[in-house]
């Protein structure tokens, strides 16, 4: 049976440079490549060594998977790379600009409720804060190339904050499309 | 055995090593096994031509009646004849009282357990033990048609399930002594039904709803690869919440006074077969007679609609999630198939068709196309098909959390992660010198414990005292491709493997399912019998086939009138004592068989020699 080397890191596991702006066609492939290998239905009449070894395996590759093609993670595991120790629950930030529009998204959002369309309301807000996102994944690069580890750490949290937001921008849409029964 | 070694030398009588497997939808409603013969997946029927075993299990006096016949219990004798029992496993006893308003049943809490159990005339029984029949029988079934044992299965559930759910399943395999392949989510099969017909490459998005559950599930298609990007449903949501919408109604306008079981289970028959004919009538009559009471009525589709379309929208919350989830919009879709025998109902297909902006498909007959998908998957797992590229990537249903301060939870892996998957998270202790810690860990998606399942409660000891803060422990949440849960922990600093003690919130522990096995076996003379006669069975029709072939090719160039004659007799008999329910006899009758042709047996080996050194040069023949 093949294994793969559990030390080297999930960039090198699929193929792909260390850096930030991956190719997901790519990432996607090679997952369903080493997945057609190591998955356990693979070595159903394998021995039992062999199927703990594929389940190990198979599940390194779909946890790499999932930190990569999230962008967040995958920001958050190049900083782990390069040796910061990150704690998401100790990390704040202190950037007043950035708490106060965070505040005023909040605020748009909870208003869009009572708009005449909320559901265009919330589209806006959500094509907003897509293009933050791309901002800040911009800010971490250049960072992050420049080695200032401190400063792309900091756009990765504005990276998570953007993101959490846009999740419950989410679940709000459905919930409005609920009631519109669309 | 020398019949068998009649065969033309250089050709083996077995081809290739050939092993059979099944496909088993266990439903709420009905369960269907499947398999796939000559390279042809289909679902395999029962003596009387019945593909659909009724989910429903009669417990009496003396035996335990399967299927059709416990059916015909169910108006007699409700309390004593289980069924649906699917939307019981793999919960405690608080949800079941949840349930109560649908099922008639007695509940039991026993002290020592955390399964429920059903007070029946033979003993308390658990849906776990129910399944484990039904399971049985379908494997039986199988066999009985296939001709030999089964050498693995793979059961079908809800791909909604959670944990508990998904354990309960494997415990009831395990009490049926059948070898799961694998779990495997329902839509996903009924993917790989559909997939492997068409050849398509694409997204589809499987719309099942069944007696009990509902299912959606958006899956990629690419050269052999189902991968599922995204899945949701609710796991108490079916075609047994329509009928109860029905019966309710039927209660209402009949004005029935002291409603007993009998009654309550009468009024839900009708309430079913009135929702079934409205399929294709618009109009359905109901009759209903209990002692002197009677009521005779009719309900016509709008009716009908207005009464279920509740449930129907209730469906279509966790479609919009699963849209979401898998980041796409409708438009991406490229087929929509439907999916279990609620989905027969016009309402069903009418606001599936308005939400996807999509005509589904149906060709398959929405029963039997997950057992059809299961069996094709057990035949590539079971090892038939070497050269296929076939497999299939399924996904968490519900993220797994873990209780932190303040009873919030806090994920640990996402719904929709693809499987197996594991993560790894690092504690440390927050007292000097303390050597053990508990973790809770619970599935489902909501912020506070009390509002997810809770699975299990680990107790971690044994490791080394040391200053608050300093002792670190790394704890490994795995999950299989089966969707199931294990934990493992260890001391990172000192390397000590932390002990783990698992108090499953719900389920059998390993000690109960023993005990179960246990007392299976005491009962298990009957079947221990029947087992036997099975195999004579297989055994004669094998011997049976050899000779009628060898019969064929050269009996009468190598036997006289008088012999041919003597081994048709010899073969009668053992043809009629293959009906007979007697394993010994059959057996001598099968010796009798191989002494009769013993003669004829020597004769042909020594034609196949002949004719296979026949024109040849002695160094050529290597003996």
């Amino acid at each position: 049976m093949q294994t793969l080397d559990l030390k080297q890191s999930y960039f090198e596991l699929f193929g792909l440079d260390l850096e930030f702006d991956i190719d997901l066609k790519q990432l996607h492939a090679e997952q369903q490549r080493l997945q057609a290998i190591f998955h356990p239905d693979r070595f159903v009449n394998a021995s039992e060594q062999e199927k703990r070894l594929s389940v190990q395996q198979a599940s390194w590759v779909n946890e790499g998977y999932e930190t990569l093609s999230n962008p967040v993670k995958r920001a958050r595991y190049m900083l782990q790379l390069s040796g910061l120790e990150l704690n998401d629950e100790s990390e704040t930030t202190s950037d007043t600009v950035f708490l106060m529009e965070q505040i005023a998204i909040r605020e748009e959002i909870d208003e869009c409720r009572s708009n005449a369309d909320p559901l265009s309301c919330c589209n806006h807000i959500a094509t907003k804060l897509r293009s933050r996102s791309h901002q800040f994944g911009s800010e971490f690069v250049a960072g992050f190339s420049r080695g200032d580890l401190e400063a792309a750490r900091l756009s990765s949290r504005k990276m998570q904050f953007v993101q959490r937001i846009l999740d419950q921008l989410m679940d709000l849409q459905i919930e409005l499309e609920e009631e519109l029964e669309i | 055995m020398a019949l068998l070694q009649i065969s033309e030398p250089g050709q083996s009588t077995v081809p290739h090593q050939h092993r059979y497997s099944a496909g088993i939808d266990l439903g709420t409603t009905n369960s269907l096994v499947a398999s796939v013969r000559s390279g042809v997946a289909d679902t395999l029927a029962d003596v009387d031509g019945q593909h659909l075993l009724p989910s429903i299990v009669h417990y009496g006096d003396e035996r335990i009646l399967v299927g059709q016949s416990a059916q015909k219990m169910q108006s007699v004798d409700p309390l004593n004849t289980l069924s649906s029992v699917k939307r019981l496993m793999g919960r405690g006893i608080d949800d079941v009282s949840q349930l109560g308003e649908v099922l008639p049943y007695e509940f039991i809490a026993d002290a020592d357990s955390n399964v429920p159990r059903i007070q029946t005339r033979s003993g308390n029984v658990s849906a776990i033990e129910v399944s484990a029949e039904i399971l049985k029988t379908l494997a039986s079934q199988a066999e009985q048609t296939l001709g030999d044992e089964l050498s693995g299965v793979v059961i079908t559930v809800p791909a909604y399930f959670d944990d508990a759910q998904r354990q309960a399943t494997r415990d009831a395999a395990k009490l049926a002594k059948l070898n799961v392949l694998r779990l495997l989510n329902e839509p996903t099969a009924a993917a790989v039904a559909y997939g492997l017909d068409a050849q398509k490459d694409g997204i589809i998005a499987v719309y099942d709803l069944g007696g009990g559950t509902f299912d959606i599930s958006i899956l990629r298609l690419n050269k052999g690869i189902f991968e599922v990007m995204a899945t949701g449903g609710d796991s108490s949501l079916g075609g047994d919440d329509m009928d109860n919408a029905i019966g309710e109604w039927i209660l209402a306008q009949s004005k029935f006074q002291n409603i007993d079981a009998v009654l309550s289970r009468r009024i839900l028959i009708a309430a079913r077969a009135a929702k079934e004919s409205l399929t294709d009538e618009e109009k359905a009559e109901i009759s209903i007679q209990q002692g002197d009471a009677s009521w005779q009525g009719s309900i016509d589709r709008v009716q009908l609609d207005e009464l279920i379309r509740p449930l129907v929208k209730k469906t279509l919350t966790p479609c919009r999630r699963v849209l979401r989830d898998a980041n796409i919009s409708k438009q991406d879709i490229d087929e929509v198939i439907l999916v279990g025998g609620s989905t027969r109902v016009a309402l069903v297909r009418q606001m599936v068709t308005e939400f996807f902006e999509h005509e589904p498909m149906c060709e398959l007959d929405p029963d039997r196309v997950v057992a059809i998908g299961a069996a094709i998957q057990a035949d590539v797992l079971v090892g038939n098909k070497p050269d296929s590229e076939m497999l299939l990537l399924d996904v968490l249903p519900l993220s797994l959390s873990i209780e932190t301060m303040g009873g919030l939870s806090e994920k640990i892996i996402s719904r929709n992660t693809p499987i197996p998957v594991a993560k790894a998270q690092e504690f440390t202790t927050f007292k000097d010198g303390q050597t053990s810690m508990s973790i809770h860990v619970v599935q489902g998606e909501r912020e506070l414990i009390s509002d997810c399942r809770s699975l299990a409660r680990f107790e971690l000891r044994g490791f080394p005292p040391k200053v608050a803060g300093a002792a670190r422990i790394r704890v490994t949440y795995q999950v299989d491709a089966d969707g199931l849960m294990s934990v493992r922990a260890e001391e990172t600093s000192s390397g000590v493997a932390a002990h783990i003690d698992v108090k499953p919130s719900y389920g059998l522990t390993d000690a109960e399912i023993e005990t179960m096995l246990r007392e299976s076996m005491d009962h298990a003379q009957g079947d221990i019998a029947a087992r036997m006669l099975k195999e004579q069975q297989v055994e004669a029709r094998r011997v049976i086939e050899a000779i009628d072939a060898a019969l064929i090719s050269d009996g009468d160039a190598l036997l006289s009138k008088t012999e041919i004659n003597d081994i048709r007799q010899v073969r009668g008999q053992l043809e009629q004592d293959m009906e007979s329910a007697c394993a010994d006899r059959l057996k001598k009758s099968i010796k009798a068989m191989e002494k009769a042709s013993e003669a004829y047996v020597a004769r042909r080996m020594n034609t196949s020699v002949k004719e296979a050194l026949a024109g040849k040069q002695i160094d050529e023949v290597k003996l």
